[in-house]
């Protein structure tokens, strides 16, 4: 079974939802994240990192491999970020920044494509044999060194396998920051920001032997929380936790909370 | 003798146009929000060759350029650079080395192959001072799209 958790990897953006901002022309970025998602009955732990590569300032490549420490035996079906998959999956994605209008003095509005492909290290997610995915999104958004906000909406679809499907994961975020004056020390000095993240996920059902899962996994959830990100040169290290408002759960675990921590490298 | 009068007057023109320059920079950046956007962009444009000194504000939105001696840099690649990262480059307040000309009732002074033309809204008392010949001068270039980078600017002289 899988655990799965989430958290993005840009690493100065949101945590958890989708975002914009692409790497410069050339340059280098990793990240490693530690994730946790608690339910009623169990906890997952994970580890995850990114390689990320700008192509142009607009056009960047990801990539991003797990390690599990602790699977959930019933794991919820889920997403919700820009740069790494849910559960225990390796993932190749794509970023386009199509559109870019910085028009002040750290002020921009842009807008970002995502298109990924994943591949699962397990066979079976629960209960249903697990295939390749595919998933797309799309996110737009404000940056300024005051304000941010970025909202966005996604879509995972997993292939066929032996007869099994997982169900569809349409998903949607909505993300406001802010610095705080105190905060506003200019470059080299640490630079701090607060997000308040929320996220919508809508699963659809999984397909079991050819016919819908008589266990219906479905969780339709809305969670917000908080994060933090701070940057200083060219580290940065994010936090946050999601706690669910809304659970419409007709079987399957219940939520608790989800926690994530990030820190960034670009090289 | 001849040859050696030849060799002076070449020199003294290669001397000139080696010394015909950008001597500092000080270039608007807009987008740039974040400490590793500054990172980035100071990293960035410390890889060009020619560059004695660079200093990134965000607050400012500003990349400070000091240009090494004999450098061969052009506005327009810092404003590649800029842009390589992801942002915007606007204005720039230029300090210049180079042979001022004056051609069709227009001054403009060539700076490694790019062209600044003396913007006709510099104030009269410093458009009354321009003489053709050497100069150093500070000036106003604006931008305001860089969509498309080109080499050839109009500059409003500031100070000479």
């Amino acid at each position: 079974m899988m655990a799965l958790l989430k958290t993005y990897a840009q690493g100065h953006g949101p945590l958890y939802g989708l975002q914009t901002p692409t790497l410069a022309k050339g340059g280098v970025d990793f990240n490693a994240a530690a994730m946790s998602l608690a339910t009623k009955d169990d906890q997952s732990f994970m580890l995850r990192y990114i390689w990320s590569y700008g192509v142009t300032e607009d056009l960047q490549l990801n990539i991003t491999t797990p390690t599990m420490i602790n699977r959930l035996s019933d794991s919820p079906r889920t997403r919700g970020n820009s740069n790494m998959p849910a559960n225990g999956d390796i993932e190749a994605s794509v970023w386009y920044r199509f559109f870019s209008n910085a028009f002040g003095v750290g002020k921009r509005f842009e807008s970002t494509a995502i298109l990924s492909v994943s591949t699962p290290t397990e066979d079976t997610r629960g209960g249903i044999n697990v295939s390749n995915s595919i998933h797309g999104a799309i996110s737009t958004g404000y940056a300024s060194r005051t304000w941010y906000a970025w909202v966005g909406g996604g879509y995972q679809y997993y292939f066929e396998e032996a007869d099994d499907q997982l169900g569809d994961l349409p998903y949607a975020s909505l993300v406001i920051g802010y610095r705080p004056n105190i905060f506003m020390g200019d470059y080299p000095k640490p630079d701090w920001r607060v997000f308040v993240e929320s996220l919508a996920e809508f699963p659809g059902a999984s397909m079991n032997e050819g016919q819908i899962s008589p266990i219906d996994q479905r969780g339709k959830k809305v969670m917000i929380g908080p994060s933090f990100l701070g940057l200083y040169g060219a580290w940065g290290i994010s936090f946050g936790a999601l706690f669910p408002v809304y659970q419409d759960v007709v079987q399957g675990p219940q939520e608790r909370y989800r926690l994530s921590m990030n820190i960034s490298y670009w090289l | 003798m001849k040859k050696l009068g030849i060799i002076v007057v070449l020199s003294i023109i290669s001397f000139s146009t080696a010394m015909a320059q950008l001597v500092k920079v000080d270039q608007e950046v807009f987008g740039m929000d974040c400490a590793p956007c500054a990172y980035g962009l100071e990293r960035g444009l410390k890889k060009m060759d020619g560059l004695q000194s660079v200093k990134v504000s965000l607050n400012d939105g500003k990349a400070y350029l000091k240009l090494a001696a004999d450098n061969d840099l052009t506005l327009q690649k810092i404003q590649k650079e800029v842009k390589n990262n992801g942002f915007s480059a606007r204005n720039a307040v230029v300090t210049l080395n180079g042979e001022l000309v004056k051609k069709d009732n227009e001054w403009s002074i060539s700076v490694n192959g790019e062209t600044f033309k003396i913007s006709s809204d510099t104030p009269d008392d410093i458009l009354a001072k321009l003489k053709s010949g050497r100069i150093k001068l500070k000036g106003w270039v604006e931008d305001k799209e860089d969509d498309e980078l080109n080499s050839k600017w109009n500059i409003r002289i500031t100070e000479i």
